[in-house]
Protein backbone atom coordinates (compact mmCIF):
# COMPACT_ATOMS: atom_id res chain seq x y z
CA UNK A 1 0.00 0.00 0.00
CA UNK A 2 3.04 2.56 0.78
CA UNK A 3 4.10 1.71 -2.42
CA UNK A 4 1.15 2.31 -4.17
CA UNK A 5 1.06 5.11 -2.38
CA UNK A 6 4.49 6.14 -3.30
CA UNK A 7 4.08 5.01 -7.00
CA UNK A 8 0.70 7.21 -7.63
CA UNK A 9 2.50 10.21 -6.37
CA UNK A 10 5.29 9.82 -8.63
CA UNK A 11 2.63 9.47 -11.51
CA UNK A 12 1.44 12.79 -10.70
CA UNK A 13 3.82 14.63 -12.25
CA UNK A 14 5.17 12.00 -15.14
CA UNK A 15 7.38 14.59 -16.84
CA UNK A 16 9.09 15.37 -14.04
CA UNK A 17 9.29 12.29 -12.73
CA UNK A 18 10.39 10.92 -15.90
CA UNK A 19 13.25 13.63 -15.58
CA UNK A 20 14.31 12.85 -12.49
CA UNK A 21 14.43 9.06 -14.02
CA UNK A 22 16.18 10.09 -16.65
CA UNK A 23 18.77 11.10 -15.05
CA UNK A 24 19.41 8.22 -13.37
CA UNK A 25 19.67 6.26 -16.59
CA UNK A 26 21.99 8.35 -18.34
CA UNK A 27 24.30 8.44 -15.18
CA UNK A 28 23.97 4.39 -15.21
CA UNK A 29 24.66 3.78 -18.88
CA UNK A 30 27.64 6.24 -18.96
CA UNK A 31 28.95 4.23 -15.64
CA UNK A 32 28.42 1.00 -16.86
CA UNK A 33 28.95 1.45 -20.27
CA UNK A 34 32.39 2.64 -18.95
CA UNK A 35 32.62 -0.52 -16.71
CA UNK A 36 32.23 -2.71 -20.12
CA UNK A 37 34.54 -0.60 -21.79
CA UNK A 38 37.41 -0.85 -19.96
CA UNK A 39 36.85 -4.66 -19.01
CA UNK A 40 37.00 -5.41 -22.70
CA UNK A 41 39.77 -3.30 -22.87
CA UNK A 42 41.50 -5.08 -20.26
CA UNK A 43 40.07 -8.65 -21.72
CA UNK A 44 41.82 -7.33 -25.17
CA UNK A 45 45.28 -6.43 -24.01
CA UNK A 46 45.18 -10.22 -21.82
CA UNK A 47 44.23 -12.00 -24.99
CA UNK A 48 46.79 -14.48 -26.09
CA UNK A 49 48.31 -14.74 -22.26
CA UNK A 50 45.63 -16.75 -20.60
CA UNK A 51 47.96 -20.01 -21.41
CA UNK A 52 51.06 -18.27 -19.94
CA UNK A 53 49.91 -18.08 -16.28
CA UNK A 54 51.52 -21.36 -15.76
CA UNK A 55 54.60 -20.13 -17.02
CA UNK A 56 57.68 -19.27 -15.27
CA UNK A 57 60.84 -18.14 -16.26
CA UNK A 58 64.27 -19.02 -14.98
CA UNK A 59 66.92 -16.36 -15.39
CA UNK A 60 70.75 -16.57 -13.92
CA UNK A 61 71.03 -14.51 -10.85
CA UNK A 62 72.86 -11.71 -12.47
CA UNK A 63 73.22 -9.97 -8.72
CA UNK A 64 75.38 -13.17 -8.08
CA UNK A 65 77.37 -12.89 -10.74
CA UNK A 66 75.93 -15.50 -12.44
CA UNK A 67 75.61 -15.03 -16.50
CA UNK A 68 74.35 -18.32 -17.74
CA UNK A 69 72.64 -21.37 -16.17
CA UNK A 70 75.11 -24.52 -16.13
CA UNK A 71 73.99 -27.78 -17.76
CA UNK A 72 74.56 -29.29 -13.94
CA UNK A 73 71.59 -26.84 -12.89
CA UNK A 74 69.36 -27.34 -15.87
CA UNK A 75 69.46 -31.38 -15.12
CA UNK A 76 69.01 -30.31 -11.38
CA UNK A 77 66.35 -28.65 -12.44
CA UNK A 78 64.57 -31.26 -14.76
CA UNK A 79 64.11 -33.76 -12.07
CA UNK A 80 61.81 -31.72 -9.82
CA UNK A 81 58.59 -32.93 -9.77
CA UNK A 82 55.56 -30.70 -10.87
CA UNK A 83 56.85 -29.46 -13.97
CA UNK A 84 54.84 -30.05 -17.08
CA UNK A 85 57.16 -28.80 -19.36
CA UNK A 86 60.60 -27.44 -19.64
CA UNK A 87 62.62 -25.56 -22.30
CA UNK A 88 66.06 -24.83 -21.72
CA UNK A 89 67.22 -21.93 -24.01
CA UNK A 90 70.37 -20.61 -24.45
CA UNK A 91 71.46 -17.36 -27.25
CA UNK A 92 73.60 -15.49 -28.55
CA UNK A 93 73.65 -12.12 -30.43
CA UNK A 94 74.96 -12.72 -33.88
CA UNK A 95 75.79 -11.70 -37.19
CA UNK A 96 73.28 -12.94 -40.27
CA UNK A 97 73.48 -12.35 -43.77
CA UNK A 98 72.00 -13.22 -46.42
CA UNK A 99 72.45 -12.48 -50.28
CA UNK A 100 73.89 -8.44 -49.67
CA UNK A 101 72.40 -7.56 -46.39
CA UNK A 102 73.83 -7.76 -43.35
CA UNK A 103 73.00 -7.24 -40.00
CA UNK A 104 72.39 -8.87 -36.08
CA UNK A 105 69.55 -10.78 -34.45
CA UNK A 106 69.68 -13.03 -31.56
CA UNK A 107 69.93 -16.56 -31.92
CA UNK A 108 68.27 -19.31 -29.60
CA UNK A 109 69.38 -21.92 -29.24
CA UNK A 110 66.15 -24.44 -28.62
CA UNK A 111 65.34 -28.36 -28.97
CA UNK A 112 62.68 -28.56 -32.01
CA UNK A 113 59.67 -29.38 -29.78
CA UNK A 114 60.59 -26.51 -27.74
CA UNK A 115 59.74 -23.81 -31.01
CA UNK A 116 56.87 -25.88 -31.83
CA UNK A 117 55.03 -25.89 -28.64
CA UNK A 118 55.89 -21.92 -28.07
CA UNK A 119 55.46 -20.67 -31.29
CA UNK A 120 53.18 -21.48 -34.88
CA UNK A 121 54.47 -21.19 -38.19
CA UNK A 122 53.36 -18.85 -40.41
CA UNK A 123 55.18 -20.31 -44.00
CA UNK A 124 56.60 -23.75 -44.02
CA UNK A 125 56.59 -26.07 -41.10
CA UNK A 126 59.17 -26.32 -37.99
CA UNK A 127 62.48 -28.48 -38.18
CA UNK A 128 65.50 -27.22 -36.90
CA UNK A 129 68.28 -30.48 -38.12
CA UNK A 130 70.79 -28.32 -39.94
CA UNK A 131 67.83 -25.31 -40.74
CA UNK A 132 66.22 -22.39 -39.20
CA UNK A 133 63.07 -20.64 -37.86
CA UNK A 134 63.26 -17.40 -38.74
CA UNK A 135 60.65 -14.26 -37.01
CA UNK A 136 58.05 -12.64 -39.00
CA UNK A 137 60.22 -9.38 -38.74
CA UNK A 138 63.74 -11.19 -39.46
CA UNK A 139 61.58 -12.67 -42.45
CA UNK A 140 60.64 -9.19 -43.59
CA UNK A 141 64.02 -7.34 -42.71
CA UNK A 142 66.12 -9.72 -45.02
CA UNK A 143 63.48 -10.58 -47.39
CA UNK A 144 64.05 -14.19 -46.66
CA UNK A 145 61.78 -16.41 -47.88
CA UNK A 146 61.27 -20.62 -46.74
CA UNK A 147 63.91 -22.34 -48.24
CA UNK A 148 66.31 -19.02 -48.65
CA UNK A 149 70.00 -19.89 -47.27
CA UNK A 150 71.05 -17.64 -44.54
CA UNK A 151 74.61 -17.41 -42.55
CA UNK A 152 74.55 -17.31 -38.80
CA UNK A 153 78.26 -16.15 -38.10
CA UNK A 154 79.64 -17.88 -41.01
CA UNK A 155 77.65 -20.74 -41.12
CA UNK A 156 74.63 -21.68 -43.59
CA UNK A 157 71.30 -22.55 -42.58
CA UNK A 158 68.53 -23.30 -44.67
CA UNK A 159 65.09 -21.59 -43.80
CA UNK A 160 62.23 -24.19 -43.09
CA UNK A 161 59.63 -21.85 -41.32
CA UNK A 162 58.70 -18.60 -40.78
CA UNK A 163 56.58 -17.59 -37.84
CA UNK A 164 53.69 -16.07 -37.43
CA UNK A 165 53.49 -12.29 -35.59
CA UNK A 166 53.05 -12.15 -32.29
CA UNK A 167 52.41 -9.53 -29.57
CA UNK A 168 55.44 -9.53 -27.31
CA UNK A 169 56.39 -11.88 -24.72
CA UNK A 170 57.95 -11.39 -21.54
CA UNK A 171 60.98 -13.61 -22.21
CA UNK A 172 61.54 -14.24 -25.85
CA UNK A 173 60.34 -11.73 -28.77
CA UNK A 174 59.97 -14.10 -31.70
CA UNK A 175 59.62 -11.93 -34.47
CA UNK A 176 63.08 -10.41 -34.07
CA UNK A 177 64.79 -13.79 -33.87
CA UNK A 178 66.20 -16.80 -35.35
CA UNK A 179 65.93 -20.66 -33.79
CA UNK A 180 68.40 -23.41 -34.35
CA UNK A 181 69.25 -26.71 -32.56
CA UNK A 182 70.46 -26.95 -29.53
CA UNK A 183 73.43 -29.12 -31.25
CA UNK A 184 73.85 -26.58 -34.27
CA UNK A 185 73.75 -23.71 -31.50
CA UNK A 186 76.51 -25.66 -29.54
CA UNK A 187 78.88 -25.80 -32.85
CA UNK A 188 78.47 -22.42 -33.23
CA UNK A 189 79.18 -21.12 -29.91
CA UNK A 190 80.54 -21.90 -26.69
CA UNK A 191 77.84 -20.88 -24.03
CA UNK A 192 76.14 -22.01 -21.80
CA UNK A 193 72.11 -22.15 -20.81
CA UNK A 194 70.89 -18.06 -20.78
CA UNK A 195 66.52 -19.24 -19.68
CA UNK A 196 64.63 -21.92 -19.01
CA UNK A 197 61.02 -21.69 -19.53
CA UNK A 198 59.33 -23.64 -17.43
CA UNK A 199 55.59 -24.77 -17.22
CA UNK A 200 53.67 -26.80 -14.42
CA UNK A 201 51.47 -29.01 -13.85
CA UNK A 202 49.08 -26.75 -12.36
CA UNK A 203 49.41 -23.39 -11.00
CA UNK A 204 49.06 -24.04 -7.43
CA UNK A 205 52.41 -25.98 -8.10
CA UNK A 206 54.23 -22.68 -8.89
CA UNK A 207 54.76 -22.20 -5.25
CA UNK A 208 55.78 -25.90 -4.74
CA UNK A 209 58.46 -25.44 -7.97
CA UNK A 210 59.96 -22.41 -5.94
CA UNK A 211 60.53 -24.18 -2.72
CA UNK A 212 62.20 -26.73 -4.57
CA UNK A 213 64.24 -24.75 -6.79
CA UNK A 214 65.29 -22.84 -4.06
CA UNK A 215 66.55 -26.08 -1.34
CA UNK A 216 67.90 -28.12 -4.84
CA UNK A 217 69.82 -25.03 -6.43
CA UNK A 218 69.96 -22.07 -4.43
CA UNK A 219 70.81 -23.51 -0.91
CA UNK A 220 73.95 -21.94 -0.77
CA UNK A 221 73.88 -19.46 -2.80
CA UNK A 222 71.34 -17.79 -5.20
CA UNK A 223 72.35 -19.26 -8.54
CA UNK A 224 69.33 -18.89 -10.33
CA UNK A 225 66.25 -16.11 -10.15
CA UNK A 226 63.03 -16.69 -10.97
CA UNK A 227 59.72 -14.87 -12.54
CA UNK A 228 56.50 -16.24 -12.17
CA UNK A 229 54.23 -14.77 -15.20
CA UNK A 230 50.94 -15.26 -13.18
CA UNK A 231 52.37 -11.89 -10.86
CA UNK A 232 53.30 -10.31 -14.40
CA UNK A 233 49.59 -10.73 -15.46
CA UNK A 234 48.09 -9.57 -12.01
CA UNK A 235 49.77 -6.13 -12.28
CA UNK A 236 48.50 -5.60 -15.57
CA UNK A 237 45.27 -6.77 -14.13
CA UNK A 238 45.64 -4.61 -11.42
CA UNK A 239 46.70 -1.44 -13.91
CA UNK A 240 43.81 -1.98 -15.77
CA UNK A 241 41.40 -2.27 -12.94
CA UNK A 242 42.82 1.21 -11.97
CA UNK A 243 42.23 2.75 -15.10
CA UNK A 244 38.77 1.35 -15.18
CA UNK A 245 37.78 2.36 -12.01
CA UNK A 246 39.08 5.86 -12.81
CA UNK A 247 36.74 5.94 -16.10
CA UNK A 248 34.23 4.95 -14.24
CA UNK A 249 34.36 7.90 -11.48
CA UNK A 250 34.29 10.21 -14.46
CA UNK A 251 31.47 8.86 -15.79
CA UNK A 252 30.09 9.40 -12.33
CA UNK A 253 29.78 12.68 -12.22
CA UNK A 254 26.49 12.14 -14.13
CA UNK A 255 25.03 10.29 -11.71
CA UNK A 256 25.86 12.85 -8.89
CA UNK A 257 23.90 15.25 -11.48
CA UNK A 258 21.19 12.63 -11.70
CA UNK A 259 20.96 12.56 -7.37
CA UNK A 260 21.08 16.06 -7.45
CA UNK A 261 18.00 16.19 -9.98
CA UNK A 262 16.55 13.96 -7.74
CA UNK A 263 16.71 15.83 -4.50
CA UNK A 264 15.62 19.11 -5.88
CA UNK A 265 12.34 16.95 -7.10
CA UNK A 266 11.93 15.52 -3.68
CA UNK A 267 12.08 18.92 -1.88
CA UNK A 268 9.42 20.16 -4.37
CA UNK A 269 7.42 17.61 -3.72
CA UNK A 270 7.80 17.70 -0.02
CA UNK A 271 7.06 21.13 -0.03
CA UNK A 272 3.42 20.32 -2.59
CA UNK A 273 2.35 17.97 0.06
CA UNK A 274 3.12 19.84 3.12
CA UNK A 275 -0.52 19.55 3.67
CA UNK A 276 -1.11 16.01 3.36
CA UNK A 277 2.00 15.19 5.53
CA UNK A 278 0.31 16.85 7.97
CA UNK A 279 -3.35 15.18 7.48
CA UNK A 280 -1.55 11.96 7.35
CA UNK A 281 0.51 13.08 10.63
CA UNK A 282 -2.39 13.89 12.23
CA UNK A 283 -4.72 10.80 11.35
CA UNK A 284 -1.76 8.38 12.95
CA UNK A 285 1.05 8.34 10.49
CA UNK A 286 4.63 8.06 12.05
CA UNK A 287 7.38 9.89 11.24
CA UNK A 288 9.01 6.65 9.60
CA UNK A 289 5.78 6.49 8.13
CA UNK A 290 6.45 9.69 6.33
CA UNK A 291 10.34 8.69 5.96
CA UNK A 292 8.86 5.18 4.65
CA UNK A 293 7.08 6.75 1.61
CA UNK A 294 9.38 9.64 0.66
CA UNK A 295 12.45 7.00 0.42
CA UNK A 296 9.77 4.97 -1.37
CA UNK A 297 9.55 7.50 -3.73
CA UNK A 298 13.27 7.91 -4.99
CA UNK A 299 13.97 3.98 -4.58
CA UNK A 300 11.48 3.67 -7.44
CA UNK A 301 12.82 5.98 -9.61
CA UNK A 302 16.57 5.20 -8.73
CA UNK A 303 15.54 1.15 -9.47
CA UNK A 304 13.54 1.57 -12.70
CA UNK A 305 15.89 3.89 -14.22
CA UNK A 306 19.17 1.86 -12.92
CA UNK A 307 17.43 -1.20 -14.24
CA UNK A 308 16.63 0.75 -17.87
CA UNK A 309 20.22 2.51 -17.66
CA UNK A 310 21.72 -1.04 -17.00
CA UNK A 311 20.02 -2.40 -20.11
CA UNK A 312 20.90 0.73 -22.05
CA UNK A 313 24.67 0.25 -20.95
CA UNK A 314 24.73 -3.10 -22.77
CA UNK A 315 24.51 -0.93 -26.37
CA UNK A 316 26.32 1.89 -24.77
CA UNK A 317 29.41 -0.44 -24.04
CA UNK A 318 29.04 -2.36 -27.61
CA UNK A 319 29.29 0.97 -29.21
CA UNK A 320 32.36 2.05 -27.17
CA UNK A 321 33.77 -0.83 -27.88
CA UNK A 322 33.15 -0.80 -31.33
CA UNK A 323 34.36 2.61 -31.84
CA UNK A 324 37.94 2.24 -29.95
CA UNK A 325 38.44 -1.44 -30.17
CA UNK A 326 36.90 -2.67 -33.66
CA UNK A 327 35.92 -6.37 -31.25
CA UNK A 328 32.32 -6.82 -29.29
CA UNK A 329 33.41 -9.77 -28.54
CA UNK A 330 33.95 -9.17 -24.26
CA UNK A 331 30.80 -7.12 -24.08
CA UNK A 332 28.95 -10.29 -22.83
CA UNK A 333 31.29 -11.88 -20.77
CA UNK A 334 30.62 -12.20 -17.13
CA UNK A 335 33.06 -9.56 -15.96
CA UNK A 336 31.95 -7.35 -17.88
CA UNK A 337 27.70 -7.72 -16.96
CA UNK A 338 29.27 -7.48 -13.22
CA UNK A 339 29.95 -3.99 -14.30
CA UNK A 340 26.36 -3.30 -15.11
CA UNK A 341 24.85 -4.70 -11.66
CA UNK A 342 27.52 -2.31 -10.12
CA UNK A 343 25.94 0.17 -12.17
CA UNK A 344 22.69 -0.38 -11.30
CA UNK A 345 23.97 -0.39 -7.41
CA UNK A 346 25.45 2.67 -8.26
CA UNK A 347 22.08 4.27 -9.36
CA UNK A 348 19.70 2.77 -6.74
CA UNK A 349 22.10 4.55 -4.31
CA UNK A 350 22.50 7.38 -5.17
CA UNK A 351 18.48 7.71 -5.91
CA UNK A 352 18.00 6.40 -1.88
CA UNK A 353 20.81 8.80 -0.79
CA UNK A 354 19.40 11.80 -2.50
CA UNK A 355 15.71 10.61 -0.94
CA UNK A 356 17.10 10.58 2.11
CA UNK A 357 17.36 14.27 2.86
CA UNK A 358 14.12 15.44 1.84
CA UNK A 359 11.88 12.54 3.33
CA UNK A 360 13.84 13.07 6.78
CA UNK A 361 12.73 17.08 6.29
CA UNK A 362 9.18 15.05 5.63
CA UNK A 363 8.92 13.36 8.60
CA UNK A 364 10.29 15.93 10.36
CA UNK A 365 7.50 18.47 9.81
CA UNK A 366 5.13 19.24 12.84
CA UNK A 367 2.08 17.95 11.91
CA UNK A 368 0.38 21.14 13.45
CA UNK A 369 2.25 23.65 10.88
CA UNK A 370 2.35 20.98 7.80
CA UNK A 371 -1.85 21.00 8.28
CA UNK A 372 -1.81 25.09 8.24
CA UNK A 373 0.43 25.14 5.17
CA UNK A 374 -1.75 26.47 2.06
CA UNK B 1 -19.63 9.09 38.75
CA UNK B 2 -18.70 11.26 35.50
CA UNK B 3 -16.33 10.14 33.38
CA UNK B 4 -14.65 12.71 31.82
CA UNK B 5 -12.79 11.92 28.21
CA UNK B 6 -11.33 15.13 27.85
CA UNK B 7 -9.75 17.32 30.74
CA UNK B 8 -8.57 20.98 30.08
CA UNK B 9 -6.56 22.16 32.94
CA UNK B 10 -5.67 26.16 32.92
CA UNK B 11 -4.04 25.55 29.16
CA UNK B 12 -1.59 28.72 27.85
CA UNK B 13 -1.15 28.81 24.23
CA UNK B 14 1.55 31.45 23.68
CA UNK B 15 3.02 32.76 20.33
CA UNK B 16 5.95 35.42 20.40
CA UNK B 17 5.44 37.21 17.07
CA UNK B 18 8.56 39.99 17.33
CA UNK B 19 8.53 41.37 20.72
CA UNK B 20 5.16 40.97 21.47
CA UNK B 21 3.12 38.04 23.10
CA UNK B 22 0.06 36.13 21.64
CA UNK B 23 -2.33 34.52 23.98
CA UNK B 24 -3.52 32.32 21.59
CA UNK B 25 -4.91 30.14 24.73
CA UNK B 26 -4.80 32.08 28.12
CA UNK B 27 -5.63 29.99 31.04
CA UNK B 28 -8.87 27.89 29.32
CA UNK B 29 -10.07 24.77 31.73
CA UNK B 30 -12.87 22.52 30.28
CA UNK B 31 -14.02 19.19 30.54
CA UNK B 32 -16.14 16.97 28.40
CA UNK B 33 -18.43 13.95 29.37
CA UNK B 34 -18.12 10.67 27.36
CA UNK B 35 -21.40 11.19 24.74
CA UNK B 36 -21.34 14.74 24.97
CA UNK B 37 -22.13 16.74 22.18
CA UNK B 38 -20.05 20.13 22.06
CA UNK B 39 -20.13 23.26 20.17
CA UNK B 40 -16.94 25.65 20.08
CA UNK B 41 -18.16 28.82 19.18
CA UNK B 42 -16.20 32.27 18.55
CA UNK B 43 -15.15 34.48 16.37
CA UNK B 44 -12.13 34.08 14.34
CA UNK B 45 -8.67 34.76 16.03
CA UNK B 46 -10.59 33.91 19.24
CA UNK B 47 -8.69 30.15 19.37
CA UNK B 48 -11.47 28.17 18.90
CA UNK B 49 -9.10 25.77 16.49
CA UNK B 50 -5.86 26.45 18.60
CA UNK B 51 -8.07 24.63 21.51
CA UNK B 52 -9.60 21.98 19.05
CA UNK B 53 -5.66 21.18 18.03
CA UNK B 54 -4.83 21.22 21.66
CA UNK B 55 -7.73 18.37 22.12
CA UNK B 56 -6.64 16.79 19.06
CA UNK B 57 -2.87 16.64 20.33
CA UNK B 58 -1.69 18.33 17.24
CA UNK B 59 -0.36 21.13 19.15
CA UNK B 60 1.43 21.60 22.90
CA UNK B 61 0.16 23.59 25.56
CA UNK B 62 2.89 26.82 26.43
CA UNK B 63 1.28 25.47 29.76
CA UNK B 64 -1.31 23.74 31.70
CA UNK B 65 -2.35 19.98 31.02
CA UNK B 66 -4.43 18.30 28.67
CA UNK B 67 -6.14 14.89 29.41
CA UNK B 68 -7.36 12.54 26.92
CA UNK B 69 -9.45 9.67 28.26
CA UNK B 70 -7.62 10.21 31.80
CA UNK B 71 -4.35 10.08 30.04
CA UNK B 72 -2.14 13.11 30.37
CA UNK B 73 -0.26 13.93 27.14
CA UNK B 74 2.34 16.30 28.57
CA UNK B 75 4.79 14.07 28.77
CA UNK B 76 3.91 11.91 25.94
CA UNK B 77 6.31 11.57 23.09
CA UNK B 78 5.75 12.42 19.26
CA UNK B 79 5.20 8.45 18.51
CA UNK B 80 2.95 8.26 21.43
CA UNK B 81 1.02 11.57 21.04
CA UNK B 82 0.75 9.82 17.10
CA UNK B 83 -0.77 6.08 18.57
CA UNK B 84 -3.23 8.46 20.58
CA UNK B 85 -4.60 10.15 17.76
CA UNK B 86 -4.89 7.64 15.81
CA UNK B 87 -6.30 5.32 17.90
CA UNK B 88 -8.89 7.59 19.80
CA UNK B 89 -9.37 10.64 17.53
CA UNK B 90 -11.28 11.06 14.33
CA UNK B 91 -10.56 14.34 12.40
CA UNK B 92 -12.96 15.90 10.18
CA UNK B 93 -11.67 19.21 8.37
CA UNK B 94 -13.19 22.37 6.76
CA UNK B 95 -11.52 21.45 3.51
CA UNK B 96 -12.12 17.85 3.90
CA UNK B 97 -7.84 17.04 3.71
CA UNK B 98 -8.68 13.75 1.47
CA UNK B 99 -5.54 12.28 -0.34
CA UNK B 100 -5.86 13.28 -3.80
CA UNK B 101 -4.03 10.31 -5.16
CA UNK B 102 -6.02 7.64 -3.23
CA UNK B 103 -9.38 6.43 -3.48
CA UNK B 104 -12.66 6.84 -1.44
CA UNK B 105 -11.94 3.38 -0.19
CA UNK B 106 -8.14 3.56 -0.01
CA UNK B 107 -8.52 6.76 2.03
CA UNK B 108 -10.94 5.21 4.47
CA UNK B 109 -8.64 2.33 4.63
CA UNK B 110 -5.30 4.51 4.96
CA UNK B 111 -5.86 5.07 8.93
CA UNK B 112 -5.93 0.92 9.40
CA UNK B 113 -2.98 0.58 7.27
CA UNK B 114 -1.25 2.99 9.52
CA UNK B 115 -2.45 1.02 12.44
CA UNK B 116 -1.92 -2.18 11.10
CA UNK B 117 -5.02 -3.82 10.67
CA UNK B 118 -5.60 -6.90 8.15
CA UNK B 119 -6.61 -6.44 5.02
CA UNK B 120 -9.50 -8.49 5.58
CA UNK B 121 -10.68 -5.98 8.58
CA UNK B 122 -9.39 -3.05 6.62
CA UNK B 123 -11.60 -3.84 3.55
CA UNK B 124 -15.45 -4.98 5.57
CA UNK B 125 -14.23 -1.77 7.57
CA UNK B 126 -13.76 0.38 5.05
CA UNK B 127 -17.30 -0.66 3.40
CA UNK B 128 -19.23 -0.57 6.16
CA UNK B 129 -18.27 3.02 6.91
CA UNK B 130 -18.59 4.00 3.30
CA UNK B 131 -22.19 2.52 3.68
CA UNK B 132 -22.87 4.47 6.47
CA UNK B 133 -22.47 7.85 5.06
CA UNK B 134 -24.10 6.57 1.97
CA UNK B 135 -21.20 6.59 -0.76
CA UNK B 136 -20.88 2.05 -1.17
CA UNK B 137 -21.25 3.63 -5.13
CA UNK B 138 -18.76 6.18 -4.83
CA UNK B 139 -15.91 3.65 -3.11
CA UNK B 140 -13.51 4.04 -6.10
CA UNK B 141 -13.49 7.28 -7.13
CA UNK B 142 -11.06 10.08 -6.86
CA UNK B 143 -11.56 13.00 -4.20
CA UNK B 144 -11.72 15.27 -7.36
CA UNK B 145 -14.67 13.30 -8.66
CA UNK B 146 -16.49 13.86 -5.36
CA UNK B 147 -18.68 16.60 -4.67
CA UNK B 148 -17.63 18.71 -1.75
CA UNK B 149 -20.43 17.14 0.43
CA UNK B 150 -19.75 13.61 -0.47
CA UNK B 151 -15.58 14.54 0.42
CA UNK B 152 -16.66 15.48 3.26
CA UNK B 153 -18.71 12.39 4.24
CA UNK B 154 -15.61 9.94 3.02
CA UNK B 155 -13.31 12.00 5.37
CA UNK B 156 -16.24 11.16 8.06
CA UNK B 157 -16.17 7.67 7.18
CA UNK B 158 -11.93 8.31 7.66
CA UNK B 159 -12.34 9.69 10.67
CA UNK B 160 -14.48 6.91 12.52
CA UNK B 161 -11.97 3.84 10.82
CA UNK B 162 -10.07 3.27 13.83
CA UNK B 163 -13.71 3.74 16.11
CA UNK B 164 -12.17 6.52 17.81
CA UNK B 165 -14.20 7.56 21.18
CA UNK B 166 -13.64 11.18 20.03
CA UNK B 167 -14.96 13.19 16.73
CA UNK B 168 -13.32 16.35 16.36
CA UNK B 169 -14.53 18.52 13.92
CA UNK B 170 -13.15 21.76 12.34
CA UNK B 171 -15.94 23.69 10.48
CA UNK B 172 -17.17 20.82 9.18
CA UNK B 173 -19.83 22.41 7.09
CA UNK B 174 -18.05 26.03 6.07
CA UNK B 175 -16.73 24.77 2.50
CA UNK B 176 -20.71 22.92 1.64
CA UNK B 177 -24.28 23.97 0.69
CA UNK B 178 -27.45 24.03 3.53
CA UNK B 179 -28.24 20.93 1.71
CA UNK B 180 -25.07 19.32 2.25
CA UNK B 181 -24.51 20.51 5.23
CA UNK B 182 -27.44 18.98 6.70
CA UNK B 183 -27.06 15.56 5.49
CA UNK B 184 -23.28 15.52 7.03
CA UNK B 185 -24.62 17.04 10.37
CA UNK B 186 -27.12 14.99 10.52
CA UNK B 187 -24.13 11.90 10.27
CA UNK B 188 -22.36 13.56 12.96
CA UNK B 189 -25.23 13.96 15.27
CA UNK B 190 -26.34 10.32 14.57
CA UNK B 191 -23.13 8.69 15.21
CA UNK B 192 -23.10 10.78 19.04
CA UNK B 193 -26.75 9.38 19.54
CA UNK B 194 -26.78 5.95 18.23
CA UNK B 195 -22.90 4.98 19.09
CA UNK B 196 -21.82 7.03 21.82
CA UNK B 197 -19.27 8.93 19.86
CA UNK B 198 -17.81 12.36 21.99
CA UNK B 199 -18.35 15.00 19.31
CA UNK B 200 -16.28 18.37 19.85
CA UNK B 201 -17.10 20.81 16.92
CA UNK B 202 -15.92 24.09 16.06
CA UNK B 203 -17.87 26.62 13.96
CA UNK B 204 -19.26 30.30 14.54
CA UNK B 205 -23.05 29.34 12.63
CA UNK B 206 -25.32 29.57 15.31
CA UNK B 207 -27.38 26.72 13.56
CA UNK B 208 -25.01 24.16 13.23
CA UNK B 209 -23.96 24.90 16.78
CA UNK B 210 -27.57 23.70 17.65
CA UNK B 211 -27.03 20.39 16.94
CA UNK B 212 -24.72 20.32 20.32
CA UNK B 213 -26.31 19.53 23.66
CA UNK B 214 -23.94 22.26 25.10
CA UNK B 215 -22.26 25.48 23.79
CA UNK B 216 -18.75 26.41 24.50
CA UNK B 217 -17.90 30.02 23.61
CA UNK B 218 -14.47 31.55 23.59
CA UNK B 219 -13.28 34.84 23.02
CA UNK B 220 -9.34 36.60 23.44
CA UNK B 221 -8.36 32.37 24.58
CA UNK B 222 -10.71 32.70 27.53
CA UNK B 223 -14.05 30.86 27.57
CA UNK B 224 -17.41 32.59 28.89
CA UNK B 225 -20.22 30.06 29.27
Amino acid sequence: MYFELARRNLMRNKARSFLAMLGIIIGVMAVASIGIFGESLKATVLEGFEDVANEIIVIPSYSHGYTSISKEIVFKMEKIPYVDKYFPIKSHQSVVEYKSKKGYSVVYGMEEDSVEDLFKAEKGSIRLKGHCVVGSGVAERFGVRVGSKIKIDGREFRVSAILREEGARFDINPNNAIFISIDDFNRLYDEEYSMVIVKVKDISDIELFKESVDKIINSREEKVSIFEMRIILERIDEVFKQVTIFLMAIAGVSLLVAGVSILNIMLMSTLERTKEIGVMRAIGAYRETILKIFLLEALILGITGSIIGGALSLAGGYAICMIVLQSAKYVLAPSSILYIFEGILFGVATALLSGLYPAWKASNLEPIEALRYE
Amino acid sequence: MKEYVIELHNVKKIYQVGATQVFALNGVSMSVERGEFIAIMGPSGSGKSTLLNMIGCLDKPTSGRVIINSVDTSHLSDKELTTLRRDTIGFIFQQYNLIPTLTAFENVELPMIFKNVSRAERERKAKELLALVGLEKEINRKPKELSGGQQQRVAIARALANNPSILLCDEPTGNLDTKSGKAVMDIIKNLNIEKGVTVVLVTHDPSIAEYANRVVRIRDGMLEE
